[in-house]
């Protein structure tokens, strides 16, 4: 069933215009997020409001590198998740030697990401508010395409990377440990997990994972800035995503994330409807009652329509 | 026999209250020691200092021969020294299997041996048939007997127990008399907090008494019947073994 | 070197600022304190409440003081439905629940209001928008001085009704101890509607009052909320008195950070403390630590 999905993806652009195509991306880039973002929020309970720091980190990281040093941003994708992991990591050792969680952790999160944003935009180095903006050009070299094609193939391949890291992490000892610390971490530490290590652990991982979106991000839109990255509407699109689709599975997000912003962008794109603002503005009102319906009546997500989750 | 675990001079303060004053004793390897007092004596306090969950303001826990005081629970674990919870905390939304092997994962590396261990642990507690459900669907008895399992698949030479017979129907504290007499059997020694009395003296190799945290006897179950002190505080339940 | 007079200046905007901060964290607080629920969507009642004054100024001329006595209880009642259609049902529920049923409200606002106004900013003119009072060099401004005013009415108001009525009382005893209030007989229920209800009437207040010298648009909304987060935090998650201490403080270093340094870094810099408040005191001022 998975094979016959991933052959109908692969073939899409075949008979998909541009506008389709573009919604496509935007939802596969979407999912991919959500999923980095459900590493330690669905699996470990770490429900980080500050994501977009790393998300952030990403996009900068990449396009910096390339701007600067000339290093092709298939590997300064790397490079910026290498450097959001050891962020993502230092902050999280400083931040869980004081026993905070729920609402608190969340908010340190949250003042990460905006402290985050506040030194971006006096950073001249990335030329601070302006922000950067890159050429569109063709140099596949460097991860630049004129087509969408392109960049749909490499956003559905980064997905079902992702989704496969998912499914490995939930059969993995370290999966059971996240798990554990999400449960009950007085149980796990009595169990012999070491909860400490391992929220980490899901929090440096679940950052570099992040990155990798952000220097998507910088490649498909060809402009970054402080406004656009370290904002919190990235942040939203994962938890959206995760929430509405099933935190804590591996295709919960992917459902949640693909539906929120995959409709939006194709509605957004309708050539034949006119007062175009109108419905995209009243389906954002029914996306959010449909948000809140989910939350209260299905709080495992649309995913438990289906079945159990891990 | 080698000491097992040595609680050393263990004092505990909460703010205006003194938890446990000079809480001292020995539990041998092979022993079943028992740990009785009346409610708020501090049992469940001195299970917390000796596993970790808070250290002690003076004394030491020496588990193995090594020093442990206020060490981290995980690590206490690592060790050999597990525990079950009072009021059980089963993680509600993962399976029973799920459960268990989170414990087996303490000394075994990977997925599969785990989850034989996990299972094997499953078998004794006669869980096997519920290893699919998931923890908030479990009844009390479930949740106690998973606490077990999950405790014992992390493959403890200490095993702390604390109030495990609490809200059995009889017939129920029989199936756990034997149950822990059986695990001690397998080679693993118990430290055992009770209300239930006829579990704690049938069990008990030596019991230690506490009250208003601290020690005021000590001995096998037959000669404490007999104390005054212990009368005193605490005895002249129902259940009487004299 | 910066003049005394434009440091005073400077202080005495950020006091006024610090004092728009209070009263619009003033409902969150209390409704945080005594439901333990994050409510996201403040900011954008505030917005409404806004967009509420702004209307009524501009349809039939009503002074935004005198349109309180519509928006109060209208955001009473708001806040009372919010309560019985949404919010009860997730009480219970744990945090992330609340977060994020409480931003899908806040999208809805946002998208209700983007429906109907538009994305501009709107602003209106009363005859006191533009008056100061002149003492010396510093210039005082009528409005925001007025809305420094109710704050600390606010503050004094909702201290009275808490510590001095019996529903005041069994507010504070549900807040302390959910379970010894239902046990005495307190229907907690009851007391957590009215405690949102007031929370979002406390929206309103801070809506109508900020419009003579502020800006709306559907957008503002996430502002407030930030502000509101640090602030609450700060003064002590529950506590009025903290939100209304925390507003001038955060607004005092706003400005302060504005004139010496950048408006963003000041911004990082509130941050900054609300991260050192949740990391080494997160009961805030007014609170009180819990083991």
């Amino acid at each position: 069933m998975a094979v016959a999905v991933l052959v109908a993806a692969a073939a899409l652009p075949l008979v998909a215009g541009q506008h389709l195509l573009t919604a496509m991306i935007v939802a596969l880039h979407a999912a991919f997020m959500a999923l980095a973002w459900n590493v330690a929020a669905g699996y470990a309970g770490q429900f980080s409001l500050g994501h977009s720091l790393f998300y952030g980190i990403g996009a900068y990281a990449s396009t910096v590198l390339y701007l600067r040093l000339g290093l092709t941003p298939w590997a300064g994708m790397f490079a910026g998740a290498a450097l959001a992991g050891v962020v993502g990591v230092l902050l999280a050792l400083g931040v869980y030697r004081y026993n905070v969680y729920g609402i608190f952790f969340a908010l340190v999160t949250l003042g990460a990401a905006e402290v985050a944003k506040g030194l971006a935009d006096n950073w001249d180095f990335i030329k601070g508010p302006v922000g950067i903006l890159l050429t569109m050009q063709y140099a596949p070299g460097d991860f630049f395409f004129l087509r969408r094609e392109p960049y749909y193939f490499v956003a559905l391949a980064m997905l079902v990377a992702m989704i496969l890291i998912s499914l490995v992490l939930e059969r993995s000892p370290l999966g059971q440990y996240f798990l554990a610390v999400r449960e009950d971490e007085q149980a796990a530490e009595a169990s012999g997990v070491n909860t400490y290590r391992y929220k980490t652990i899901a929090i440096g991982l679940s950052a570099a994972l992040t990155a990798f979106a952000g220097s998507f991000y910088a490649q498909f839109y060809l402009y970054i800035s402080p406004e656009t990255v370290f904002v919190f509407e990235p942040q939203l699109t994962m938890m959206l995503g995760t929430m509405v689709g099933g935190a804590g599975t591996a295709f919960g997000p992917v459902i949640g994330a693909m539906l929120f912003s995959g409709l939006g962008e194709a509605l957004r794109n309708l050539p034949f409807l006119e007062n175009t603002r109108q419905v995209v503005i009243g389906s954002k009102m029914v996306y959010a009652v449909l948000l809140i319906v989910v939350l209260i009546y299905l709080p495992g997500g649309l995913i438990t329509l289906g079945r159990r989750r891990a | 026999m080698a000491a097992l675990l040595e609680v050393q001079s263990v004092s505990k303060r909460f703010g205006g209250l003194q938890a446990l004053s000079n809480v001292g004793f020995t539990v041998a390897e092979g022993e079943i020691v028992g740990i009785i007092g009346p409610n708020g004596a501090g049992k469940t306090t001195l299970f917390n200092v000796v596993t970790g969950v808070y250290p002690p303001d003076s004394g030491r826990v020496v588990f193995r021969g090594a020093d442990v005081t206020g060490a981290a629970p995980h690590r206490i674990c690592k060790l050999g020294a597990a525990r079950t919870f009072q009021i059980s905390k089963p993680f509600a939304d993962l399976t029973v299997l799920q459960t268990a092997r989170i414990g087996a994962l303490n000394r075994i590396r990977d997925m599969a041996g785990a989850t034989v261990k996990a299972l094997e642990v499953l078998e004794l507690m006669g869980l096997a048939g519920k290893r699919d459900e998931l923890g908030r669907t479990l009844t009390v008895i479930e949740r106690k007997r998973l606490e077990m399992a999950r405790a014992l698949a992390t493959q403890p030479s200490l095993l702390l127990l604390d109030e495990v017979a609490a809200g059995l129907r009889p017939n129920e504290i029989q199936e756990m008399i034997a149950l822990v007499r059986s695990i001690a059997a397998g080679g693993v020694s118990v430290l055992i907090i009770e209300h239930v009395l006829e579990a704690v003296m049938r069990l008990s190799g030596r019991i230690v008494v506490l009250n208003y945290g601290e020690v005021i006897a000590e001995g096998r179950p037959d000669e404490l019947v007999d104390d005054p002190r212990v009368i005193e505080a605490y005895l002249g339940e129902a259940y009487s073994l004299a | 070197m910066i003049g005394l007079d434009a440091i005073l200046q400077t202080c005495l905007s950020g006091l006024f600022m610090g004092s728009v901060y209070a009263l619009i964290a003033i409902g969150f607080t209390l409704v945080f304190g005594v439901t333990n629920i994050v409510n996201f969507a403040h900011g954008h009642l505030v917005m409404g409440a806004m967009f509420v004054t702004y209307l009524l100024f501009k349809t039939a001329n009503v002074d935004p003081y005198v349109s309180l006595i519509v928006v109060l209880p209208l955001f009473f009642a708001l806040g009372a439905l919010l309560y019985t259609v949404v919010i009860q049902r997730i009480v219970e529920a744990p945090h992330s629940a609340h977060m994020m049923v409480t931003l899908g409200l806040l999208i809805f606002f946002e998208n209700v209001a983007n429906f109907f106004f538009g994305g501009d900013l709107r602003g209106i003119t009363t005859t006191y928008t533009t008056s100061s009072l002149i003492v010396g060099d510093i210039s005082i401004p009528i409005a925001r001085l007025g809305a420094a005013a109710v704050s600390l009415a606010a503050v004094i108001v909702l201290a009275l009704f808490l510590h001095r009525t019996s529903l005041g009382k069994a507010i504070r005893a549900s807040a302390n101890n959910r379970e010894g209030a239902a046990l005495v007989g307190i229907d907690v229920g009851r007391v957590y509607l009215i405690a949102f209800s007031l929370g979002t009437a406390a929206a309103g207040l801070a809506g109508a009052v900020i419009m003579p010298f502020s800006l709306v648009s559907p957008f503002v909304g996430g502002e407030f909320i930030l502000k509101a987060f640090v602030i609450a935090v700060l003064g002590g998650l529950g506590s009025v008195a903290g939100a209304l201490i925390g507003g001038l403080l955060i607004g005092f270093v706003e400005a302060l950070s504005s004139l010496y340094i950048s408006a963003s870094l000041g911004n990082a810099i509130v941050f900054a403390i609300l991260i050192a408040v949740l990391l080494y005191r997160p009961w805030g001022i007014f609170g009180q630590a819990r083991v």
